[in-house]
This record gives C-alpha cells, structure tokens and sequence, in this order.
C-alpha cells in the first residue's frame, strides 16, 4: 500500500504541469538569464582590481598583519584583489572624491573602520576582507602577549598561531581558492529557491489528503488508510521529484553553462537536498496551517521563498551583507539564506563548520515545521454544511 | 433485525445554527434507503458525520454495530462513497484513477485488478480505461466517479446525489448499476433531488428538512401522507383566471394552480378526472396544447407537509 501510494503521488506530481514548471523549468530559465545577465559582468570584475587607500598612522605600523595582508592581497599576481595606496587621510579623503579608490581604511583604537561612498559589490568584498584580516589579527596580537613573557621559542608561537586560527571559527579567507567569484551568490541562491520550491509540491500533496480541501481529499479521508501513510508516501515522492529538480539545475549550470561550482560539488549537492527537506516541510506547514485555497497558498509559498533569496542576495549581491550587518535575525530565520551562507562558506572559509552548522540549522528549521504541521493535520476536521 | 446503520439523537451545530436535530434512524441490511430534502435540509451534513468527516457534539453513529470514529480503519475498509462533486485526479486515466483509490482499500494487485475491471463494466467504460478524465463527457465522468467509489466492493455505499447532470443514457445506465449494487448485498445510502429516482430504487425514503425527519417509510407509505390522489395537468396559453374559481368548485377538486402556462388541478379521488376534465374544457369551449393525469408524487408529499417544493 505504501508502494502503491508513492507511485500514484509521483504520478500525480510528474502530471502537474504548473508544479513541474515551478520546481523543474523555472530555476533553469532562472539560471540562464543570471547566465546571461552576470557571465560578463563577472568576467569584467573579475579584472577590474579594488582600488583602495590604507590611511598610514602609529596603529597600522603596530599592526603588522594587518597590513602586510593588504600588501599580499595587492601585489601584483593573477589573484590580485586589491591596488592599496598607503597614505594620509586627507590625500585618501582627495582620492575618494575623485573616485580614484572605493574606500579608505582607517586604524584606530577600536579596530579598523571603512570609509566608502558607496554601497556596492566593491564595498561588500573590502567589507569581508577587513573583517577577517581583523579577527586574525586580534588573535595571532593576542597570541603573540601571551607568550612574550614566557621561555617559548618562535617555533612554539607559530605552532600556537595554528592552533588557536584551526580551532577558531574564524578562518583567513582564501582568495585564491578554486572559486571565490562572488558572482555565484546569485547561483547559490538559485540553487536555495529550487529546494525551496519543493513547498510547491508539499502544498499540493497535503492538499491532495485534505477533506476540505478538495473532492478528492474528502474521498481519501473516508478511505481505512491512515493519514500518516498517506502523507509519508506523498513527502518521499515530491522528495525525488525535488532529488531530480536539484540535480537538473546542477547538470544544466554546471555542464551547460558551464557554472563552476568548485571542487565542493558533492557538498553543494547535499546542501541543496537538506534544503529541499526544508522547502517540502515549508510547504507542508503552509499547507497545514493555513485554511486558505490552494493557489493562495502557493502563492504564499513562491513569494515567501522570493523574498527569501531576494534578502540572501540573489538579485542584489551586497543586500545579504546590509541585512546580516542591521538585521542579522531576519536571515537566522530565512532557510534560504541558510543554504546560501552555507554554499559561500564552502569557499570562503577553510574548515567546514559553517557548513555544518548550516546543515543542522536547516534540519533544525525541518523538523519544527513537520512537528507543527503533524500536531495542526491530527486535529484537523472537515467542516462544512 | 440486523442494522448496517444505527443513528441515535444524532445533533449536529455550527455555532448556534443546528444543521441536524435529534436525528435518529436505522437502515436494514441489504436495502437502498433514500435521504430527500431541499438545499440545506441537512442530508449531506447527516452523511459527512456518518463518515466521520464531521464532529458532533450530541447522539451516537453506530456502523456494522460499531461506534464510528474518524480511526475505524475496519469500518472503512467495508464503505465506499460517490461524493456528489467529482473526485478524480485529472493527472490520472480511468483505469488508473480507479487503481488508486481501489489500492487504498485493497493491497493485493491481481485481486485489485478483478475488481477494477468487474467496476469498469459497471459502469460501462471499459473502453474508456485509458482516457483521461478531460476527454470525457460529464456522464461518463460521473461513471468513473461512481467505479471509484465501489471497485473495493463494499458492504455499505453513500452515494450521493451521483445521477446529477447526466444525460438519460448515463442515467440509466447508473440507476441499473446501483440495483446490481444491491442485488449483490450491499447496504446503499442514497441521496437525491429527483423524487422519481427515488421512487423508482429506494426500499425506504426518509425525508429531511432544516436537520430534521419529517416523513419516513417506503415510497407508497409515502404518498399516502398526500391528501390527494391525482393531478390533472394541462397545457394552456392565455388562460383567463375567472375559470379558476369555477374549476375549484368542481367534484373531487381539492386544488387549482395556473402558473407558466400550466394548469394544476388536484383531487382528492381519483376516478375518472381526467375524463370529466376534458369534457369540462370542451363545454366551456377552453383550447389546451397538451392534457395528462399523474398520480401525486413524493414531492407532493413534501409540499403537504411543508408548504414547499422540494427543489427550493
């Protein structure tokens, strides 16, 4: 019988043409447009250096790592991010008026501040640069105080600067890994909305099970199969629906249009189905907790999932960076910006704990919404005279 | 006796509104038993909570002599429904769509195979099994909800209002499979607006209005409720009222309506009206398109009891 209802489900679903559009079709016209929009873009900025201007005082000579980061990221190889000026901040005041520099960084007591004119892409990089050459300089300084007054030989300080950089969160970011483009945030996001479109398919199927929902609903209901099997069957069969969804948008991005995805692809992958489990629970939570028709609830579904990656910075890359800065709960809530941050993190950091964290998150956010939804579906009635 | 359906004080409210009030009746093994009633009357509301689609506060259900819970599974297992609206998938073909429900009820696949070809020629769409629901016309859509409904074989059925919109031939051809229905030994609930269907394949007929019985037994029981005994009804253009009072006086005459051409008379023998009527329209030299007697029907019944007809 459960064989028998995961066949029919997936029927029905593979049927839908409007489902299939949205959760199959959709992100890949989707993904050929960003192509198309942000292919060129991309290769452009690609060559386009930052340049930027280091205002020269007392606390930047004190801070040796912080400024021969710069000087490393600025010199002049094929991953050169920035063309660094060192000056005073009159002159770096001049060249930002001029627009010879995005930005200027000032040392002071409270740590590195940024001085831009703009909010843009530019400014967002420079933004996540500072704020990882900082934290690691905070360590290795207060590595280093810790162990001037002791016997320990420049070997033992090293050794000690690892250690304390492996098992922090913090992480130097890599800029010349396998893949740093931050045009893919737009793709990461895609891949976030196609696992979220599995809502799509939850709303159906709950629907499909639902008295008063639809005629067929009602006859289901009246039938000796339990609605835990019912629903069961539907979530395993919009599942590979959402497997075949995810592993479409990734042979078309990768293969097609040629989307380097990095040497992390089989974690991409996965973070996409953990992400679809989140989506089909949405979906499933919607489908159960509000009493609306079924095409309001969809669109309650598409445009919550837009808003989701919209806020993760599918259309515009530096508003995940103004919402995390301003609004940082906004995205501890938003499962898209959970998969995206988790995607970023796998080329951004050098350990995966983000990663995992987002991972879990996502299991988190799962398991709730199913909970909340099994408790609304077992004290649902149909009720209608 | 032995009841397949026990319903005692059975009181349904939708916050102050009693959509069913103190409803109790029992239906034998083996019989189809007719539920009529306006819009509103309460007949579906009385079968969403004998599926236990619906919580009610007041009265107890009992199927197969056992209390009906939305958790019955085994109760279930032996009911099947045809829901007025039709529930098929559209994703689905006729054969498929009555696999599907079949196979909720039915775990076995080569005996789920008998029974969905035993349903297919039932309802006569056996040629039909590979159509989508889309490509066909409302009767046979109406078939294939009805196949759904009763491929698992089930002791008991509720089919409700199933022969609406449907074309004779559908009909017909519905109406036999429901005595075949019967015929094999299941117990059938059947709910419609058409007194003659009701007339014709119901062993009793409860009537409802606004959530309660007001008349129950079998048809001809029925009808004897009715103070008349048959209607003469003609067909006339430009009937001119002053004949009205002089047709009310008439022997036997009970009752006289002309409304949209057409006029009612009603008595309460019935010997020879029809005869004596027409005699009466020559004499007065009174010109009709079309003259026939009936005997009264159930929905004359209604109008008895309540004052109006039962479509309304």
């Amino acid at each position: 019988m459960f064989k028998h209802n995961i066949i029919y489900s997936f029927k029905l679903l593979i049927k839908n043409k409007v489902l299939i559009f949205w959760t199959l079709f959709f992100p890949l016209i989707l993904a050929t447009f960003f192509h198309l929009a942000f292919s060129n873009i991309s290769d452009s900025e690609k060559l386009n250096i930052i340049d930027i201007a280091i205002i020269e005082n007392e606390l930047l000579d004190n801070n040796s790592y912080f400024k021969e980061s710069f000087v490393y990221l600025s010199s002049s190889n094929e991953n050169q991010l920035f063309d660094t000026i060192f000056t005073t901040e009159e002159d770096a005041k001049e060249l930002l008026t001029n627009n010879e520099i995005v930005g200027y960084i000032v040392l002071n007591g409270d740590g590195p501040s940024l001085v831009v004119k703009n909010s843009d892409i530019n400014t967002t990089i420079l933004k996540y640069v500072i704020e990882e050459i900082n934290q690691n300089s905070i360590i290795i300084n207060n590595t280093l105080e810790s162990s001037v007054n002791q016997n320990t030989t420049i070997n033992d300080i090293s050794n000690q600067i690892i250690s304390y950089l492996s098992s922090s969160n913090i992480s130097i970011t890599d800029q010349s890994s396998d893949n740093v483009d931050y045009m893919m945030l737009p793709f990461y996001s895609l891949v976030a909305m196609t696992a979220l479109y599995g809502g799509i398919l939850g709303v159906a199927m709950i629907n499909y099970f639902l008295a008063n929902m639809s005629s067929v609903g009602k006859r289901v209901s009246v039938s000796p199969t339990k609605k835990s099997i019912l629903i069961l069957s539907g979530v395993i069969a919009s599942y590979i629906i959402q497997l075949l969804g995810i592993s479409l948008l990734m042979f078309y991005t990768s293969v097609i249009l040629n989307i380097n995805y990095g040497s992390n692809v089989f974690l991409v992958f996965l973070l996409g189905l953990v992400g679809s489990l989140a989506g089909l629970s949405f979906g499933i939570a919607v489908s159960s907790l509000f009493k609306v028709n079924e095409d309001t609830k969809t669109g309650i579904i598409i445009s919550v999932t837009m808003l989701g990656c919209f806020l993760s910075g599918m259309m515009i890359s530096s508003l995940k960076y103004i919402i995390d800065k301003y609004i940082p709960i906004v995205n501890l809530f938003n499962p898209a910006s959970m998969i995206t941050d988790g995607l970023y993190s796998l080329y951004c950091y050098d350990n995966f704990n983000k990663y995992w964290f987002d991972i879990m998150s996502l299991l988190i956010f799962s398991l709730l919404l199913i909970l909340l939804s099994i408790t609304s579906l077992r004290r649902q009635k149909y009720d209608s005279i | 006796m032995n009841y397949v359906i026990e319903v005692e004080h059975l009181t349904k409210k939708y916050k102050s509104f009693k959509a069913i009030d103190d409803l109790s009746f029992k239906v034998k093994k083996g019989e189809i038993l007719g539920l009529l009633g306006p819009n509103g009357s309460g007949k579906s509301t009385t079968i969403n909570c004998l599926l236990a689609l619906l919580n009610f506060k007041q009265g107890h259900i009992k199927i197969f002599g056992k209390e009906m819970k939305q958790d019955a599974y085994d109760i279930k297992q032996d009911i099947g429904v045809v829901f007025q609206d039709v529930a098929v998938f559209d994703e689905l073909t006729v054969y498929e769509n009555i696999d599907y429900f079949g196979g909720l009820y039915i775990k076995d696949k080569n005996l789920r195979k008998t029974y969905i070809n035993e349903a297919l020629d039932l309802v006569s769409l056996k040629d039909f099994a590979k159509f989508y629901p889309k490509q066909l016309s409302g009767g046979l859509i109406r078939r294939l909800n009805i196949a759904c409904g009763i491929v698992h074989k089930p002791k008991l059925i509720f089919l409700d209002e199933p022969t609406v919109a449907v074309d004779p031939q559908s009909r017909n051809n519905i109406l036999n499979g429901i005595r075949k229905l019967r015929d094999d030994g299941a117990t059938i609930i059947y709910t419609t607006h058409y007194m003659e269907e009701a007339e014709m394949i119901c062993d009793n007929i409860v009537i409802l209005d606004k959530g309660n019985i007001i008349a129950e037994g079998s048809s001809d029981e029925l009808k004897k409720l009715a103070k008349i005994e048959e209607k003469v009804i003609v067909e006339i253009m430009n009937f001119d009222d002053k004949y009205l009072k002089m047709i009310g006086k008439l022997k036997n005459v009970v009752d006289v309506t002309y409304a949209s051409s057409i006029l009612t008379v009603k008595y309460n023998k019935g010997q020879n009206n029809l005869v004596t009527f027409i005699e009466y329209l020559k004499e007065n030299k009174i010109e009709y398109f079309k003259i026939y007697s009936e005997r009264p029907t159930l929905n004359d019944v209604f109008l008895e009891i309540t004052g109006k007809e039962l479509r309304d």
